[in-house]
């Protein structure tokens, strides 16, 4: 049995709507985040599938992008997440509903 | 060869699912990323049935060392043992799962579509004129295509006009540095196989992606440098105890 693009694509699809499930359920700061981050990564392994079968390294090129800017928003929504728990003493997203601190 | 690839397509791509699948379903956070580091390893497995040499060592190198690393820092930092609270009522889970299904559905439906031979034909046999732009591909599994040729074309007289001067770059959006050549490495294509171009040896390997991360791509490349700074200073700033 030949693997195929369809196939790969639908591995993405699959981790990607686990993804999204997770953040919809879960209200720990820090679980939402790794969800997150589980979506942008099936989101990378559909550029390099797409890239693979056109011979193509630009969808190489995206998912680099993409990992440097998940390495930059990991880093201001950690520190963010820090914040909220020192004021809230709890990382409940509902709780921190407020703009103002 | 083809069965190798057959028997660590499932491997990796089961066990992806299963990791994410498992950081959705562990209740304390340090558990859930362990899953995450997991499931990373097996999406860099899957980059490399991809011959994505490159970009599989980056996966292992920033998200399984550097992201994860941050992540357990910070929950051994603020010492979570349980989820704080989940939500309880079910009917929140079945909207969630609903969301989540009907995404997945839509997607679902799309890369069928794209495998489905006959569907295209009959969609093409009633496109008429539009019929120039989807032209049969030569990627497997795949049985609608854009007419690369076109678009090649028009792209390639917009590069001459540049060169003999007819158009200035300044008409668009960048200016080429003086001397630079804007070239596609050469070494990614292979030859062909059964009338479709295969990949070549070093196809995703650290020369190609640099190759275009200083040429076609440098300016975004620069301002990821810029990004990654705003970053640094932006947690420096936000995690201080007092602003």
């Amino acid at each position: 049995m030949e693997i195929t693009l369809t196939h790969y694509l639908l591995v993405g699809a699959i981790t990607f709507c686990i993804g999204v499930y997770g953040v919809l359920v879960k209200r720990n700061a820090i679980t939402l985040f790794m969800c997150v981050e589980l979506m942008l990564n099936s989101v990378n392994l559909t550029f390099i599938a797409f890239s693979k079968y056109r011979v193509d390294l630009d969808g190489h090129v995206f998912a680099f992008f993409i990992m440097a800017v998940a390495a930059a928003e990991a880093a201001v929504g950690l520190a963010l997440i820090l914040h909220i728990f020192r004021h809230y003493r709890s990382l409940d997203v509902d709780r921190a509903s407020e703009l103002r601190l | 060869m083809v069965i190798w690839e057959t028997i660590f397509f499932w491997l990796f791509s089961l066990g992806a699912v299963v990791a994410s699948a498992l950081v959705i379903w562990l209740r304390t956070p340090l558990y859930s990323a362990i899953a995450l580091i997991l499931d990373f390893f097996f999406f860099a497995g899957l980059y490399v049935l991809l011959s994505a040499h490159f970009m599989a060592i980056i996966q292992v190198l920033v998200y399984g060392g550097a992201i994860m690393v941050l992540f357990m820092f910070i929950i051994m930092l603020l010492n979570l043992r349980e989820e704080t609270s989940s939500i309880e009522f079910r009917v929140h889970h079945g909207l969630a799962a609903l969301v989540s299904l009907s995404i997945f559905a839509f997607m679902a439906t799309g890369i069928m579509a794209l495998s489905d031979q006959a569907g295209i034909k009959e969609v093409r046999a009633n496109m008429g004129d539009a019929t120039q732009i989807a032209t049969p591909s030569r990627i497997p599994g795949l049985y609608a295509d854009l007419n690369e040729e076109g678009l090649q074309s028009k792209f390639d007289a917009k590069i001459q006009s540049f060169a003999d001067g007819s158009a200035t770059p300044a008409d668009g959006k960048y200016r080429p540095f003086p001397g630079a050549k804007f070239d596609i490495p050469p070494m990614m294509k292979g030859g062909e196989v059964n009338g479709r171009p295969v990949e070549s040896a070093d196809f995703g390997t650290v020369e190609p992606m640099s190759l275009l991360l200083v040429n076609r791509f440098v300016v975004p490349f620069e301002l990821t440098a810029l990004l990654l700074l705003g970053a640094i200073i932006g947690a420096v700033i936000i995690a201080k105890k007092r602003l």
